[in-house]
């Protein structure tokens, strides 16, 4: 009898609601619902695609060859976007500028965001005196001053690539996403999900990047896309400082500093402007699908 | 008759530290014995230290002080790995909030297959399909509902899938910390129905937290009554409806509505005020008849004794 009622309740509230779905299908919906997000996306994915596919066959060496006889050329058939002061070919500097400039932010991106959810889900998680202590250590990175070790570092090593400049600037920008994480995961342990695993007999490495890890992966997506677009920027006001790639590594930030030299500014806007609109171009249309992002994580925001 | 104990509580205590001097007594030095194959009822107000006691009896919390003792083992104490999983398979809790209880990400498969997994119960992927929605089927849901998320579930069914996930491990001893009081009152009596149940199935051992006396009393073969982190009266459920003696346990009896008009007409709600006992005297839990304890002084433990004699 007792279970016939049991039953019986079952099948009638047995509807479902829509209202709490999945979280990454939420964010991919938003995204075909802004038509700005979706259009600086596909704008992207284009970008992308042509500056990493052209710089393949293009030749790096042929590009950054300092040629005397076509010195600050303006556009023309030959050269595109015409020539610097070292008659190199401001189009082919454009095209592995970007591709520098692009996976300094990819890496940077990707290891402060490796980097950063793991110190931050280990703080949380644990909290008390381990959050404590890792909170002092992040507090003690926050401090350092970013731009006089990246001035150093510069002088320090002769040649630097992509990859050791990446590893720098990662050193001093994973603490935002490590803040941010430590603070949801804080509140996250405190669920009873992760409370029943932990009497389930869940080990705590399991419950951390199990349970609690893919239910900050919307955050995740969304923090690090905003990052990309900082990070694009961080490297082009670097270089533009001269801090960042010397100009035998090109990137769109070492393109923008010629524009330092008056005559340059004023007379050559081919080989500054460009490069100028390119990091416009790439900043905005990430952050604008960030900004897409973000507002799908926000129910009351979102716009379907 | 000598009935076995499951578990023994003995001055249990839990202090939380939120300052320098600042420190919340949830549990204050109480102490009692749940038998085997009963249900112990844990009422109380909010705030009153019930869920702080059932975490520390299962280890989410450290004790501050006293022991628990699970089938004459020490659960605080020193303990292998090994013993630890032993311990977690034996006992297990379900949870108040249906809604956080249950990790959004995961299917109901694997949230009630997590057990089994960690304590490697299946022979292979297919006897852990078939448990689980064999687990299924005994709360009163679906194999079908195996594939599908948590959010597409109503409060009461979400509630069952916790019970399922407890279940998983075969453990002897639950405690359900207010399994109900988040749900429509139209469904609480089926999930009160479905331990009730499960009980007489596994002969299963059951901690039942609630903080009011209305289904505790339906379900429970003693009840415990707590107030700001003590426990002020102890009791079988049918002597303490019918001789409450300590004023909060009266005051609680007072607020239970009963669908019988004469007494409704005359309920009155009796406010429980602690300034009324005398606080010179720290009081005690004394036994005022066999298997009846008050927390009281010793002026008061004579007036109870005569307050029971003359009933
Ligand atoms: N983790 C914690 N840290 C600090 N204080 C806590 C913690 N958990 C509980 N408390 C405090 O301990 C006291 C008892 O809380 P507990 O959750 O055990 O009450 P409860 O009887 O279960 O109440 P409810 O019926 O609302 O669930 C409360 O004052 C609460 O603020
Ligand atoms: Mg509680």
């Amino acid at each position: 009898m007792e279970k016939k009622n049991e039953q019986e309740y079952t099948e009638q509230s047995g509807q479902t609601s829509k209202a709490n779905e999945d979280g990454l299908s939420i964010l991919g919906r938003e995204l075909i619902r802004d038509k700005v997000a979706l259009i600086s996306l596909i704008l992207l994915i284009v970008v992308v695609a042509i500056v990493y596919g052209t710089s393949i066959i293009m030749d790096k060496d042929e590009i950054v060859k300092v040629d005397l006889f076509a010195i600050h050329e303006p556009p023309s058939d030959e050269f595109i976007l015409g020539t610097d002061y070292g008659g190199r070919d401001i189009f082919g500097q454009l095209i592995i500028g970007t591709r520098n400039s692009l996976s300094v932010a990819f890496l940077v991106t990707l290891m402060t965001g490796l980097i950063g959810v793991i110190y931050g889900l280990v703080s949380g998680y644990y909290g008390g005196h381990v959050d404590n202590a890792m909170m002092r250590i992040l507090d003690f990175f926050l401090i350092l001053p970013f731009i006089m070790v990246v001035i150093v570092f510069v002088s320090i090593v002769p040649k630097y690539s992509v990859v050791s400049f990446s590893l720098i600037m990662t050193a001093f920008l994973w603490m935002g996403i490590a803040r941010l994480i430590r603070s949801k995961a804080l509140q996250e342990r405190e669920l009873d999900y992760a409370q029943a695993s932990k009497t389930l007999g869940s080990s705590n490495i399991k419950i951390m990047f199990k349970q609690v890890l893919p239910n900050l992966s919307s955050l995740i997506i969304v923090t690090m896309t905003l990052n990309l677009a900082a990070n694009i920027g961080l490297e082009s006001g670097l270089s533009f400082l001269g801090f960042g790639f010397p100009e035998s590594t090109p990137s769109l930030g070492t393109l923008v500093s010629y524009a330092t030299n008056p005559t340059t500014l004023e007379d050559r806007w081919w080989i500054w402007v460009p490069a100028s609109v390119m990091i416009f171009v790439l900043m905005l249309a990430v952050n604008n699908v960030g900004q897409a992002l973000k507002r799908a994580t926000d129910a009351r925001q979102r716009r379907g | 008759m000598e009935k076995e104990k499951v578990l023994e509580v003995k001055n249990l205590q839990k202090f939380f530290k939120l300052g320098r001097n600042n420190t919340v007594k949830a549990v204050d030095d109480i102490s009692f014995d749940i038998n085997k194959g009963e249900t112990f009822g844990l009422v109380g107000e909010s705030g009153c230290g019930k869920s702080t006691t059932g975490r520390t009896i299962i280890r989410l919390h450290e004790a501050t002080g006293g022991q628990v003792i699970f089938n004459h083992e020490n659960v605080h104490g020193k303990k292998s790995k090994q013993d630890l999983l032993k311990l977690n398979r034996k006992m297990q809790m379900i949870f108040q909030d249906p809604s956080s209880s249950l990790n959004p990400k995961m299917t109901v498969m694997d949230i009630v297959a997590e057990g089994i997994d960690i304590h490697k119960l299946a022979k292979n992927e297919k006897d852990r399909k078939q448990r689980v929605e064999n687990l299924l089927e005994t709360v009163g849901l679906n194999r079908e509902h195996a594939t599908r998320f948590p959010h597409e579930f109503s409060g009461g069914q979400r509630q069952r899938i916790g019970i399922a996930r407890a279940l998983a491990v075969e453990p002897e001893f639950i405690i359900a910390d207010e399994p109900i009081s988040a749900l429509d009152v139209s469904i609480q009596a089926q999930v009160v129905n479905l331990l009730k149940r499960l009980q007489r199935d596994y002969g299963l051992t059951f901690l039942f937290i609630a903080h009011d006396l209305s289904m505790v009393k339906y379900i429970s073969d003693r009840i415990g009554v707590m107030y700001f982190g003590n426990m002020v009266e102890l009791a079988e459920s049918d002597e303490l409806y019918k001789n409450p003696l300590h004023p909060y346990t009266k005051s609680l009896l007072s607020a239970i509505p009963l669908p019988d008009p004469d007494y409704e007409r005359n309920r009155r709600r009796v406010a429980y005020d602690p300034a009324e006992h005398d606080t010179n005297e720290e009081p005690e839990f004394r036994e005022v008849k066999p298997g009846h304890w008050v927390r009281c002084t010793t002026k008061e433990f004579e007036e109870y004794k005569k307050e029971l004699k003359t009933k």
